[in-house]
């Protein structure tokens, strides 16, 4: 195995978790509690920054030599588009993350777990999108359920986040059983569990095809709790705004995302009977879409807002997938996908600066309030780098140029169009109106942090730190950036665009 | 030569509004020099362009299948809408000088403004229907963070949310009728569907047509989307003049005549166009003879007069409409700086306080009563010239009681224009108003644009120059300044219709002296609720606020019922995939 190849993208956060969690708990002495929380984070920023050296490898080999496949003992990986895209999605993400959180998590009672559990996550993340057999999957997918259960779970002393967790776990485990049934379902007719040969398999005239069809459906709800289809939705409002904000912002960005990916995978084998998948995914799309519109419209806790807007924004994701496997438009699977990375770095700005303001409003003067809207009120004066970090997220997120989500939300409606298809456009339609209903919510955030006349909570708030202030300047500048030039990140998403049309064989 | 050009007017002005952002508020002074001087490059540079008009692309990047080619075209059209949006930007930020001195956060506003200037010349430049959209969706976006620029003002925020909102939804009819044309043509290009409008369905082209109209409505303020202007006025005044009088209310203005060869084959198009020109034009005047708030009876006679060059495209008058938004681009700004000067200096926007300011301050008077009878249209100055060069087309193209309509308009005009002046700056003092002085910045801009209120109208040849030469598809006739004062002044029809303003301003005068003819309270009502409109407005936003809390009840937070949900959503799934099968 040779760390310098894709399996060190997994590999290395995999190894480091355990010696970062042992880096926090050998010696008990008080006297180095400081020291020991620094060294911390310093490996924790090591293995994540070591960890792209194997990723520019990775990306490297694919664009010489195309899908490259590799084992870690007998368990065979796969890198392909999707693979590169979520781990580079995951890499940048996680990176920016561990950093933001070096000051956020300062202090908090088992920081090394939380570092120890965010690299395994990423780990395991990354392993998931490069299975190549629908078990090892799942072995993955439940490995990076289990480490996200601790995160979301992560204040233990506090009620709602342990009633978070606690919905968070059922309904996730829920999900998990009906994946494994599905899985079940498959082996049981077509004997092989790896999805090349699946594919073959299940278009011999021998297989069932309806306990093929309870699979893919046991598949699209099983990781549609994962995904937040609505409505399996219903743990994600209260995960994503109880967790530590750098990993609401993992949940937000990466994590939901890569439950689609898990879809996507399973779905791909069962494909070429029955209708098409891209009509469920339509289906549920939309009714993302609508209804995290109308829920975050009405909320008076920012990360609660941003939660819902998250499951909006899968349905933009998903009507986007959902037109390319329907109608073969591959300009669909792009625009999905570049709109997943600009969802990644838009919710994931959002979350770690309204973390920027929790940082200094409460936990700096030891408080775990809940961020809620009106504290914003006249941040810009004290904040006036977070408040402008949280409006370009925002604004982005609502669809406004010269942002990055105005141009993926762009490329969907192109492709929306080109089907030709009435219904998908008028789908199209709603899902522009959406966009515009959703500056309902997000422009009076902006007001508010502009206003003059300050909240008490962000007079009485404390500075922030650099490693709190960079990440959300870089994410700032990549939203701007790709809103004025959305080629830019085509070296990622064109790739993963192609490789979902292969799956689904169109 | 014209790339340069055209970089130039689009990322001067965004240059600047960066440079004066990161200068940071603690440097006032630096930051209002930064702005004055980037604005006033620009404007030279958006007048030098005027000598490089061509019809030709001059810019030329692809940018992939789905975005198209980013082009741009310095045609005619394009060159003289960027130099009146650069000219007047200039002189809204030179007034800002005064206007905003001793502002907290000049930085934002500066960026705001300066960061508008670039997105309107690049929405009027671009040749690219996205990009077309891209930059109509930044105007949207500067025009909201500018109106509720003073956020502490709950007014403020609900005006700008206002205008976002409904400039967005008509944003989604740009986009509808982009998305049309390109999987028809597969171009992005305006030069393509301008070329190859005849070789579309039917259907897309008028579906195209059709959408291009709510836009276009939605952007310049006019029916059923007129709702939101007179709520913009909470803006800052110099904003008010550039973005909601001069500039971005244009846009509508601009779509409609860029595309008017393609869409006047529509059966049905010039009428709509036609009829939203003239509703909007006799709506808002109507507004205006009873508001008593001075930038809202403003706000009212600027949905009028764009409702003036709306009528003008729907009977064909694109050369006309593109006359009078030159004209209305200059005197309109210069009535709102001037009433701005009026605003700043003694402190209230209420009319009912104001009057016999004139005798105190007697340079803002003077210039406000030019822009004022340019508005009414009173010869010489340009509204005069241009507002009859509307109507003559109305008269030749479009039914009588049309024009009728919009000569009743031309009279309402010059009674509301009238008690506006005679509010402000005549008749007897109602409340003891400190008066401050303008500053000298503020007299610059006001003088410039006073004196434009006099001569814009010796430009007529040269606009229709431009236009005539370098608008292949619009076929429009070269019309000389000479010919066009012979055609006005030797028409019958002029002479009418300044017997019917001379009426409006005689009616007005009798009624400022206390001889009430007749009532006009019975028109609060329809003006309090836009004619209907803020019930639409309210009802929309009412209802889905509304069902969105009633949503809330299905996130009931017990476990229990989230299983539920799991499950049912897997037996729903499960049925759909066993009958598609």
């Amino acid at each position: 195995m040779n760390l310098l190849t894709f399996s060190g993208l997994i590999a290395i956060p995999l190894i480091a978790s355990p010696l970062v969690y042992l880096a926090g708990r050998v010696g008990t002495h008080e006297a180095t509690l400081h020291r020991r929380s620094f060294l911390v984070r310093g490996l924790a920023l090591l293995a994540v920054l070591i960890s792209w050296l194997p990723f520019s490898v990775a990306v490297q080999k694919f664009y010489m030599y195309g899908v490259q496949k590799f084992n870690i003992e007998t368990i065979w990986l796969r890198v392909d588009g999707i693979s590169l895209l979520m781990a580079g999605c995951v890499l940048f993400l996680g990176t920016l993350v561990i950093l933001f959180s070096g000051s956020y998590m300062a202090g908090e009672v088992g920081e090394e777990k939380y570092y120890a559990m965010l690299l395994a996550m990423m780990g395991l993340m990354i392993g998931l999108v490069s299975a190549s057999d629908i078990f090892n999957l799942w072995v993955w997918f439940e490995g990076m359920a289990i480490s996200s259960y601790l995160l979301v779970a992560f204040y233990r002393e506090q009620p709602a986040s342990l009633e978070a967790g606690m919905k968070y776990l059922v309904q996730s485990a829920t999900g998990s059983v009906l994946v494994l049934m599905g899985i079940a379902l498959v082996l049981a007719q077509v004997g092989t569990l790896d999805m090349a040969e699946i594919a073959e398999a299940v278009l011999r005239s021998s297989v069932n095809r309806s306990s093929l069809l309870g699979a893919g459906a046991l598949f699209v709800i099983g990781f549609g709790v994962k995904v937040a289809l609505v409505p399996l939705h219903t743990w994600l409002p209260d995960a994503h705004s109880q967790a530590p904000s750098g990993i609401s912002a993992m949940l937000s960005g990466v994590v939901i995302e890569i439950g689609l990916i898990a879809m996507l995978r399973t779905l791909a084998v069962l494909t070429g009977f029955a209708l098409s998948w891209g009509i469920i995914l339509m289906a549920f799309g939309t009714l993302n879409i609508l209804y995290g519109n109308l829920l975050a419209l009405r909320q008076t806790v920012v990360k609660r807002m941003l939660a819902y807007s998250s499951l909006s924004h899968m349905g933009y994701v998903l009507l986007g997938l959902g037109i390319a496997l329907y109608a073969g438009i591959d300009l669909g699977a792009q625009g999905a996908f570049f709109h997943l990375f600009n969802h990644m770095l838009m919710k994931g700005l959002a979350f770690l600066s309204v973390g920027a303001l929790m940082y200094g409003l409460f936990l700096q003067n030891g408080s775990h309030a809940a961020l809620k809207v009106n504290d914003l009120a006249g941040a810009a004066q004290k904040y006036p780098l977070v408040a402008l970090a949280f409006s370009i997220a925002v604004l982005g997120l609502g669809g406004m140029p010269p942002l990055a989500g105005f141009m993926s939300k762009w490329q969907i409606f192109v492709a929306g169009f080109e089907t030709q298809n009435n219904w998908i456009v008028a789908l199209m339609i709603i899902m522009a109106l959406n966009s515009v209903l959703s500056l309902g919510y997000y422009a009076p955030l902006v007001n508010l942090m502009y206003r003059k006349e300050a909240s008490q909570q962000v007079l009485a708030g404390k500075p922030l730190t650099l490693t709190i202030a960079l990440p959300l300047i870089v994410m700032s500048l990549l939203i701007i950036v790709l809103g004025f030039f959305p080629n830019l990140i085509n070296w990622l998403t064109v790739p993963a665009g192609a490789e979902l049309m292969k799956m689904f064989g169109s | 030569m014209a790339a340069i050009l055209v970089s130039l007017v689009i990322l001067l002005p965004w240059l600047g509004a960066i440079t004066v952002w990161l200068v940071r508020n603690e440097h006032p002074r630096l930051q209002h020099i930064l702005a004055v001087v980037f604005s006033i490059l620009t404007a030279i540079a958006s007048l030098v362009l005027l000598t490089a008009a061509t019809s030709e692309t001059v810019i030329h990047i692809p940018l992939g299948k789905a975005f198209g080619d980013l082009t741009f075209v310095p045609d005619g059209l394009a060159v003289s809408l960027t130099a009146i949006a650069a000219v007047i930007g200039s002189l809204a930020v030179v007034f800002s000088v005064d206007y905003m001195r001793g502002d907290e956060q000049l930085g934002r506003y500066y960026f705001l403004v300066l960061f508008f200037i670039g997105a309107m010349t690049g929405l009027v430049l671009s040749g690219n229907l996205l990009f077309t959209f891209f930059f109509w969706e930044i105007t949207a976006l500067c025009s909201y963070g500018l109106i509720s620029f003073y956020n502490d003002d709950p007014k403020a925020v609900a005006g700008g949310m206002k205008a976002l909102i409904i400039t967005q939804v008509g944003g989604v009819g740009l986009l509808v009728g982009t998305l049309i044309a390109f999987v028809n043509l597969g171009s992005f290009q305006i030069s393509d569907l301008l070329a190859k409008a005849s070789t579309l369905p039917a259907v897309s082209l008028s579906l195209i047509a059709f959408s291009f109209l709510i836009a276009a409505a939605a952007k310049s303020a006019q029916f059923p989307f007129h709702t939101w202007l007179p709520d913009a006025m909470e803006a800052p005044t110099p904003v008010s003049a550039l973005i909601h009088a001069a500039t971005m209310v244009n846009a509508g203005i601009y779509l409609l005549a860029r595309f008017y060869p393609a869409f006047e084959v529509v059966p049905g198009w010039k009428m709509s166009v036609l009829l939203v020109g003239l509703i909007s034009a006799l709506i808002a005047a109507l507004s205006a003879l009873v508001a008593t708030d001075l930038k809202r009876v403003l706000a009212y006679s600027t949905v009028s007069q764009l409702g003036y060059m709306v009528y003008a495209i729907g009977a064909g008058g694109v050369l006309a409409s593109q006359f009078h938004l030159l004209s209305h681009a200059v005197f309109k700004a210069l009535l709102f700086l001037a009433a701005g000067s009026v605003i700043h200096s003694v402190g209230t926007r209420d009319m009912r306080r104001m009057g016999a300011l004139g005798s105190r301050m007697p340079l803002v008077r003077n210039v406000f009563m030019i822009g004022a009878l340019a508005l009414a249209g009173v010869p010489i100055l340009n509204g005069f010239w241009s507002k009859e060069y509307i109507l003559e087309a109305g008269l030749e193209h479009s039914p009588v009681w049309a024009y009728a309509i919009m000569l009743f308009g031309a009279g309402l005009t010059a009674f509301y224009t009238f008690r506006m002046v005679w509010l402000v700056f005549f008749g007897r003092e109602r409340d003891q108003l400190n008066v401050h002085q303008a500053g000298s910045a503020m007299k610059f801009s006001l003088r410039i644009l006073a004196l434009g209120s006099f001569i814009t109208w010796l430009f007529f040849g040269g606009l229709s120059g431009l236009l005539s030469t370098t608008l292949p598809f619009h076929a429009l006739e070269h019309e000389s300044t000479l010919e066009l004062v012979s055609a006005i002044l030797s028409a019958p029809a002029t002479w009418f219709a300044l017997l019917v303003v001379a009426l409006g301003f005689g009616l007005s005068w009798v009624r400022a002296r206390g001889f009430v003819l007749f009532g006009g309270s019975w028109l609060n009502p329809f003006v309090d609720t836009s004619f209907g409109f803020e019930w639409v407005n309210d009802l929309v936003v009412q209802g889905i606020s509304r069902f969105a809390e009633r949503l809330r009840a299905t996130q009931t937070g017990e476990l229990n019922w989230n299983i539920f949900g799991i499950v049912s959503a897997l037996l729903v799934v499960l049925v759909v995939l066993w009958m598609g099968a």
